[in-house]
């Protein structure tokens, strides 16, 4: 017994031991890789300022190629154009994509993550094809990476795959949805199209990236998903329509107040507020004054903005504690 | 007798193997949880959450019962917050300080009449004030009801979809929020709570409501709790998190799905353990509906609260602390060894019952069961110091994995001497400070018989002093 516990104590004692050398090579380790990505980001500055400017350079060694591109990814969101075409020229022909695209296959996740993830920042459309494949990768963090790269490479042919993801939750929610805002106008045609889709969740989807991406003409398209069978489409398609200010579907949004359904008549009464119109008024007010708690609050509010005059007139206990709640904010504010 | 104490010291030996065997292994799990964790930062979109319309409002709960020193601080840190869109609901329960009339003259409040939801009786209201700087700034004065009354008073005032409480003499850093929402937004339909990292201010300099200068406190038992912290938080929760098996979302900071808690009934007015009752109960409920869910411990959004500084003040905490886990183990002991409940009915909920709640009465009756031993020659004197020496060394260990995870992680502490002295303070917490906690903890048991129930307020110096 006693030599276990003399062994047991040599190991544990050697444990701590090594936890505390640990601890303390890891501090000067990470304290000389600080001073040299410092000293490797001072020395390339020039060299980004000089790609991002679209002039003559000369390639860097792999070592500094992560380096640089970690400078340029933060300046990538501002660049744009011939500039962020010269980036990825620049990546193309050091290689450095070809060795990223590569490390996509790599065994540990996490490398593949990083290599997905500085893919987006080279700006290289030659990776879409791959990043599109990525989103099917095993691990989760390298389809978000994946996501991520897509939408900074605004690449339009990867519509469907992201609201995909963006819906079976395969990548991060708003990493997803964030990518696909990112393509802009690019995701409206495959946005459209799926608002007619048989799976609820991707019709929800596309209405509801419809409404923050989406024009005025969408409107009709909008309020044909205010007669949804899935209730979560509707409020969705309510929500878009608000949004969009849509005032030609004042009317059809007014007529989602008697939804069934407490979250759309919530939905539909917020939508009121910030498309504007008194005609909605006494909807509203007959809302705040005797529906559920959400959908009362929200049209209170959506009282305060078309229609303050109203809102103060009825700012008395009979009309109950939404209305009166909102004309006390409303009488703040002004 | 003999067989009395035979039987004392097999159930004694397998409690520590056992224990230590578990620790080690956490200590592994948090290892991979953390380094993981911080990979998957750098491309987890965090910026593009912030910018993003997708990502959803967040109302934070703040309950205050005579609060009057630090509360303002608090408030100011909540509004500092990086995140899209927040409303700051302060729930005042009927305090007999200043603390009312410190926040109507620091935010420029104005009255309002305030329409509440119905889901969760609660005390009733006074009054309702909104600041006219901060619309943002909701504060509900109540009759007092304890902390979670001023916490259904606030779910049933909250507008957005997801909530956060926090206690009032807690500062979020200014990404705390994001962070700790960040499984949500990645995870909407799947995540239904998350809590962060909490972490102690005394000894931090502190400037309009934020930890500019992180430091350690002058105080040795203030010190002691820091290292408790890393264990408790980077080890302990984050092996419990990766396990789907968290318990304790601190009170101090976590963030729910409004809809869930309003459902389970919100949070319980006859515990004073409400933080912990409230997470055992979403697991219960979530599990006996089936339904697919995590509630996640995040390590890097950071909540700062001030620690106890004095022996008194510190021991009601543990006692209350262990109060609360023992009512909530007793509420919903049908959860024990229910293979229904997976991992969290099989192993989480019984390790808590074995370890936490019976750990400090079986640790302290080892003690004079030692003695007697060794006093009546059954115990050689080698077996005695081996032992001690294997115990020490062991929890020696657990301590320094645990800070060398701080140091390999988040590296809070940037001064060398900060970090030389948490070391001893590690190996200095295995002497005295474990016991001391059992001691307290055991005697809730005694407040337990007796039904004491209070906030558990402490005197407080304001989290914006150096200690």
């Amino acid at each position: 017994m006693q030599a276990l516990f003399a062994w047991s104590s040599v190991a544990l004692g050697g444990g701590s031991v090594m936890f505390v050398s640990l601890l303390l090579f890891r501090r000067i380790r990470l304290y000389r890789i600080e001073v040299e990505r410092d000293q490797a980001e001072e020395r390339l500055e020039p060299l980004a300022l000089a790609l991002v400017s679209g002039e003559e350079t000369e390639a860097v060694d792999t070592r500094d190629a992560g380096v640089l591109a970690g400078l340029l990814s933060r300046y990538a969101r501002q660049v744009t154009g011939d500039s962020r075409s010269a980036l990825a020229d620049y990546f193309e022909a050091s290689g450095s994509v070809d060795r990223a695209m590569a490390a996509l296959g790599d065994r540990h996740a996490w490398r593949r993550a990083a290599a997905a993830d500085l893919l987006g920042a080279m700006g290289s459309e030659q990776a879409i094809g791959a990043l599109r494949d990525a989103l099917g990768d095993g691990s989760r963090d390298v389809r978000t990476a994946a996501a991520r790269s897509l939408g900074r490479l605004r690449a339009s042919a990867a519509v469907e795959d992201l609201v995909r993801v963006f819906v079976t939750a395969d990548v991060a929610h708003g990493v997803a949805g964030e990518a696909l805002l990112g393509l802009g106008s690019a995701a409206l045609p495959a946005l459209r199209a799926l608002t007619h889709h048989g799976d609820p969740g991707l019709r929800e989807a596309a209405v509801e990236l419809l409404g923050l991406l989406g024009e005025p003409a969408d409107s009709p398209l909008l309020v044909a998903r205010l007669r949804d069978s899935a209730a979560e489409v509707r409020a969705s398609a309510a929500r878009a329509l608000g949004r969009l200010a849509a005032e030609d579907a004042a009317a059809a949004v007014r007529g989602a107040l008697d939804d069934r359904i407490p979250f759309v008549r919530a939905a539909a009464a917020r939508a009121l507020g910030e498309i504007g119109g008194r005609d909605a008024a006494p909807a509203l007010l007959a809302l705040a004054r005797s529906d559920h708690y959400d959908a009362a609050q929200s049209a209170a509010r959506a009282l305060a903005r078309v229609d303050p005059e109203l809102l103060a007139a009825a700012g008395r206990e009979e009309f109950g504690q939404h209305v009166l709640e909102a004309a006390d904010r409303a009488a703040i504010r002004s | 007798m003999t067989l009395a104490l035979q039987a004392t010291a097999v159930v004694a030996l397998l409690y520590f193997a056992a224990l230590n065997a578990i620790y080690l292994v956490f200590t592994g799990i948090a290892w991979r949880g953390v380094t993981h964790h911080l990979r998957a930062r750098a491309y987890s979109g965090e910026d593009e959450a912030f910018a993003s319309p997708l990502t959803p409002p967040i109302s934070i709960l703040l309950p205050a019962y005579n609060e009057a020193t630090g509360i303002v601080e608090s408030i100011r840190s909540l509004l500092t917050l990086r995140y899209p869109e927040i409303e700051i609901v302060v729930v005042n329960d009927g305090s007999t300080d200043e603390t009312m009339r410190t926040l109507v003259e620091a935010f420029d409040l104005v009255r309002i009449r305030k329409a509440l939801r119905d889901a969760v009786p609660t005390k009733p209201l006074r009054s309702a004030y909104v600041s006219r700087r901060h619309p943002e700034l909701l504060v509900l004065d109540k009759e007092n009801g304890g902390k979670a009354d001023a916490l259904n008073m606030g779910l049933s005032a909250a507008q957005y979809p997801y909530v956060c409480a926090i206690d009032a003499d807690t500062m979020l850093e200014e990404d705390a929020l994001m962070r700790v929402a960040k499984p949500i937004l990645d995870d909407p339909s799947v995540v239904a709570a998350a809590g962060g990292i909490v972490r102690i201010a005394n000894g931090c300099r502190v400037d309009h409501g934020r930890v500019v200068e992180v430091g350690l406190p002058r105080s040795p038992l203030a010190t002691l709790q820091v290292v408790e912290y890393f264990r408790a938080f980077l080890v302990g929760r984050m092996g419990w998190s990766r396990l789907r098996s968290l318990l304790i979302i601190s009170g101090a900071f976590g963030l729910f799905r409004r809809s869930l808690v309003e459902a389970v009934g919100g949070w319980r007015t006859d515990t004073v353990g409400e933080d912990v009752e409230l997470v055992v109960r979403l697991h219960r409920y979530l599990r006996d509906r089936g339904e697919e869910y995590r509630i996640e411990f995040v390590p890097d959004p950071v909540c700062w609260t001030e620690a106890p500084e004095d022996l008194r003040t510190l021991g009601g905490q543990r006692r209350r602390w262990q109060r609360g886990l023992a009512e909530t183990l007793w509420r919903h002991r049908g959860l024990f060894m229910r293979p229904r409940y997976g991992v969290l009915g099989c192993f989480g909920f019984p390790y808590f019952v074995i370890f936490e709640l019976c750990g400090p009465l079986i640790e302290l009756v080892g003690f004079p069961v030692t003695i007697y031993a060794y006093a009546t020659g059954r115990l050689s004197l080698p077996f005695l110091i081996g032992f001690f020496v294997v115990s020490l060394l062991l929890g020696v260990l657990l301590s320094v994995a645990a800070l060398a995870l701080e140091e390999f992680s988040f590296r809070r502490h940037s001064s060398t001497r900060d970090v030389v002295r948490l070391l001893v303070f590690s190996v200095a917490e295995n002497v005295g400070y474990r016991q001391l906690n059992d001691v307290w903890r055991l005697l809730a048991f005694v407040d337990l018989a007796r039904r004491r129930r209070t906030w558990g307020a402490q005197q407080r110096r304001g989290i914006g002093v150096r200690s």
